[in-house]
């Protein structure tokens, strides 16, 4: 075991699988236990009232639940995954996880017309967070293995374990290029494994054959697109403003809140029942065609209306769900409409209705990849990609023009949290080392005598000099070593035998002494810190020994606008 | 921070987090279960309801209770096939053909589902592939009952071919079909019309006395009988089943007029036996007179030059008298110029319902 402990990556490959596992059991009760609860609580072909006093009474108990024992539990699950991952270390408590679980089964069972993949994501993150915190990982690992438990709940919730990896890196850690990709396609994997082991080989949506039939239907789908971004900017803006008035009221209110969702839903469910809960088997009939334009677009709207209610009162239950219920119900409007109009170019309303999901989406999540690959595994049928590409394109470009913060960062920032966005990550990946690079004022050849260096540099106010040979940058000699060398009697050696007995002294140091022009800022700083040196040389990828410059801590400073100068870093030296 | 754990930790977290998976796995498990089991009885229930519907005529109402059995128990083939057929009886029927399309990608072999596809098929008038279907229909497997089933399968198939006035390939159903079915006596009366529509009127009258040989008192046998040999060209014994029919059954209207017109065909065609040379060359200008007359009637006037000289020529002979050594060969003349005036008739005023003219030269042309 200690060795284990020793080896990371063995470490995290092992708890990556152990998470996955878990996370996909964990989720596939939560998924049936909601499943076989809401079958009792309000059975289809049941009294109106019931569906009126079940999701009312629910949230009364959830609304409670949640403000005397689980108030992290509140909401979808997604935000609040994202500030654990980047404010708090990654750190979720077991309580957070074991409410969400209770309250959001609750919400669920009762009717309420909530998801249940954004809270199955914090259930998956916080698992993975407590099994890496217990199992004494440094924080940075425990970070790393949050979107480990994020994609194996998606994949188990969502059976989709491409889509859920995808989502973990666009939505959650907000980088495709994450370096946890590998342990989450790993967890991912053995979480849609385990759901199959459990469940069989059973896809969360049943569909027929989808197909093109003309090319000019994508300009029906263009037309979908345009509802879809529409559609998702109204439900963003609606939740939000919902949101924002539920926060003004008294505090003394806030565990009463979430019943105001629940008799919301309940009214409405009292006469279109299938608003109610996640709402996945009208969905299916709806993708298999069984259209009725006016029923289509009366859930659609309603749908909005009773999320935006239920979520913004507080209850706990996700949006992830609810968008792709939306989404369906406007695609089958358009469908049922382009069909009508054009039978003979246009494929049946259950095509739309897939494509639809994909679109709202796209819309309201803002990840525009995930919702791609997400039905393109729901249909498993390749034809479908352009249509949804299109469609899903020209629904995240309108919802970003007219609400401009994706909702789970706008969700955060009514709660005080600010996430790092998008933009603000790629503004960071626009710092680059290329851009506070200088020239080497100094750079001293191998064979320079130590006294010869030290006359050289006695004037210079940096801390590191490069050393060249023949063959190129031969390393950085520090000004310590330099100054050690006449009481060590090192005078008559040269900077090489210097840079050698630093080396020996120091071996790990030189490896991560030096970046390149692409290198971001902040990694440069983190190089400068693990080094020790306040200067850096820069040089080629294709030469690590052809020096280009060097890059300075005030350098980086200056770039960011924190000015310093050089006399004030003296001081503080 | 966390504070580095010791491998005993470790240990601990290992064994906690397994120990949740198996527990949960047995608590998955179990809901599984349950699940399935609950779903399977009332997938049970909808399935019953659907059938209780189907009875009653409510496919509609039918259909619906066996998408609510499928959404429980969706891999269910006879909930699949009890959907498609309550689709075809509500005459949905692309949605038949989608639902039987899926049934057949999971059961391309089954016999039920493929019968139905051919239904289903032939309901919307893809004559080929409906074929193909009863055809896959009647060589696919069957669970129960193998051999009534493709009796029956290759029964609609010559209905399907009948209907379509399709009598190629339809002796090819009939033959196996008539070895299948012996015994039967609806099959074989079914069998018996069928031979005489696919062309083989021969093996429609064999059946047919076989019927009347069983069943003396069946006036069907001697209506089906008497098309047989009017079919054949046996007037003379078409007339008198068909009076055997009206024995038996005297308001069949449809057996009298095969009877008049069987009679008008005995008096009017000059090939039947035992008539004088005389009376066979009396009929032939009988015959004649009786294609110009019509002829005249619909042909639009004025007449191509060719129609007016066949008009002329035969209105000749009417107004002649011909020796009577030579009658023979006058006949045989009448015959041949009724006839072409008779095809110039039909190409230009269309075919008539079956006349007894028409049916004397059309034998006289064999």
């Amino acid at each position: 075991m200690d060795e284990l402990r020793q080896s990371e990556n063995h470490l995290t490959l092992i708890l990556s699988l152990l998470v996955g596992a878990l996370v996909g059991l964990v989720v596939v009760a939560f998924i049936l236990l909601t499943g076989r609860l809401a079958a009792r609580m309000y059975p289809a072909g049941g009294a109106g009232w019931r569906r009126i006093l079940v999701p009312t009474l629910g949230s009364l108990v959830t609304g409670y639940l949640l403000w005397r024992f689980f108030p992290s539990a509140r909401g979808s699950g997604i935000p609040q995954t994202k500030a654990a991952l980047f404010i708090q270390d990654g750190r979720i408590t077991f309580r957070t996880v074991a409410g969400k679980f209770l309250c959001c089964s609750a919400s669920l069972a009762t009717g309420m017309a909530l998801g249940r993949e954004g809270p199955s994501v914090q259930i998956g993150a916080g698992l993975a967070s407590v099994i890496a915190r217990n199992a004494g990982l440094s924080s940075k690992q425990v970070k790393a293995l949050v979107p480990v438990g994020c994609s194996a709940a998606l994949a188990a919730a969502f059976n989709t374990p491409i889509a859920a990896v995808l989502f973990s890196l666009e939505e959650i850690m907000g980088d495709l290029n994450a370096t946890v990709l590998g342990t989450a396609v790993l967890s991912s994997a053995t979480s849609w494994m385990v759901l199959h082991l459990v469940l069989g080989d059973d896809p969360l949506f049943h569909v027929t054959g989808y197909r093109l039939i003309n090319p000019w239907e994508l300009a029906d789908y263009a037309v979908l697109g345009i509802v879809g971004g529409l559609g998702s900017t109204v439900f963003v803006k609606l939740l939000l403003i919902l949101r924002q008035r539920f926060a003004q009221l008294p505090r003394q209110t806030v565990w009463l809140q979430p019943v105001a969702g629940g008799l919301t839903v309940g009214i409405m469910g009292y006469f279109a029942p299938n608003v109610m809960g996640v709402g996945y088997s009208f969905v299916e009939q709806v993708l298999n065609g069984d259209v009725v334009l006016k029923t289509v677009v009366l859930l659609g709207v309603l749908k909005i209306i009773a999320t935006s209610m239920c979520y913004s009162s507080g209850n706990a239950g996700g949006i992830f769900g609810p968008s792709l219920f939306i989404g369906a119900m406007m695609g089958g409007a358009v469908g049922s409409i382009a069909h009508t109009l054009f039978p003979s170019v246009t494929a049946g309303p259950g095509a739309y209705a897939l494509v639809g999901m994909g679109t709202a989406f796209a819309g309201i999540v803002r990840t525009p990849l995930t919702s791609v690959i997400m039905i393109f595994e729901v249909t498993r049928d390749y034809t479908i990609i352009v249509p949804l590409m299109v469609s899903n394109l020209i629904a995240y470009f309108i919802s970003s023009r007219f609400q401009k913060v994706p909702i789970y960062e706008a969700l955060a920032e009514q709660d005080g949290v600010h996430l790092p966005t998008a933009e603000a990550r790629a503004q960071a990946g626009r710092s680059q080392v290329a851009h506070a690079m200088r020239e080497a004022p100094i750079i001293l050849a191998a064979d320079t005598p130590a006294y010869e260096a030290q006359e050289r540099v006695k004037d210079s106010l940096l801390n590191a000099w490069p050393v060249v040979d023949q063959q190129g940058l031969y390393g950085m000699l520090r000004s310590a070593e330099l100054e050690k060398a006449p009481v060590n009697g090192y005078a008559a050696k040269n900077v090489r035998d210097l840079l050698n007995e630093q080396s020996r002294n120091d071996p790990l140091h030189l490896e991560s002494a030096h970046v390149h022009p692409d290198h971001t800022l902040s990694l440069a700083l983190e190089r400068m810190g693990s080094s020790g040196l306040r200067t850096l040389p820069v040089v080629s990828r294709a030469n690590v020994r052809q020096l280009l410059g060097i890059v300075l801590l005030d350098d980086i400073l200056d770039f960011f606008g924190v000015h310093q100068s050089a006399d004030e870093s003296e001081t503080e030296e | 921070m966390a504070k580095p754990a010791s491998g005993l930790s470790l240990l601990r977290t290992f064994s906690l987090t397994i120990a949740a998976i198996a527990v949960f796995f047995l608590i998955d498990t179990v809901l599984v279960r349950t699940e399935k089991a609950e779903s399977r009885a009332a997938a049970a229930r909808a399935y019953e309801n659907g059938m209780r519907l189907m009875g009653q005529g409510r496919y509609v109402d039918a259909a619906g209770e066996f998408e609510d059995a499928l959404a429980l128990a969706r891999e269910n083939l006879t909930y699949t096939l009890a959907l498609a057929q309550a689709l075809l009886a509500a005459d949905r029927l692309p949605k038949a053909e989608a639902t039987l399309s899926d049934l057949l990608q999971r059961d391309g072999t089954g016999g039920a589902p493929n019968l139905a596809m051919a239904r289903v098929l032939a309901k919307e008038g893809k004559f080929i592939d409906a074929v193909s279907y009863y055809h896959r229909a009647i060589y696919g497997r069957w669970t129960s009952d193998a051999a009534r089933n493709r009796v029956q399968a290759r029964s609609e198939l010559v209905d399907f071919l009948v209907a379509n006035h399709s009598t190629e390939g339809l002796l090819a159903e009939l033959l196996p079909l008539q070895q299948e079915a012996l015994g039967d006596l609806a099959t074989q009366k079914k069998l018996a019309f069928a031979f005489i529509a696919a062309g083989s009127p021969a093996r429609g009258a064999e059946l047919f006395r076989d019927i009347v040989r069983r069943e003396p008192q069946d006036p069907d046998g001697y209506a089906g009988l008497g098309e047989a040999e009017f079919a054949r060209g046996n007037y003379r014994a078409a007339r008198a089943n068909f009076e055997a029919v009206l024995r038996l059954r005297p308001s069949d209207a449809a057996s009298r007029q095969r009877l008049n017109l069987s009679n008008q065909v005995l008096a009017l065609d000059p090939a039947q036996r035992g008539l004088s040379r005389e009376e066979q060359y009396q009929r032939s200008l009988k015959i004649l007179e009786l294609a110009v007359a019509s002829a005249t009637e619909c042909l639009a006037s004025p007449m191509s030059a060719t129609t007016r000289d066949l008009i002329d020529s035969a209105n000749n002979i009417l107004r002649k008298r011909t020796q009577p050594t030579r009658q023979v060969e006058a006949m045989d003349k009448n015959m041949q110029l009724a006839d072409m005036i008779w095809q110039i008739r039909r190409s230009e005023c269309g075919a008539t319902s079956q006349t007894a003219i028409d049916l004397v030269l059309s034998r006289a042309s064999q």
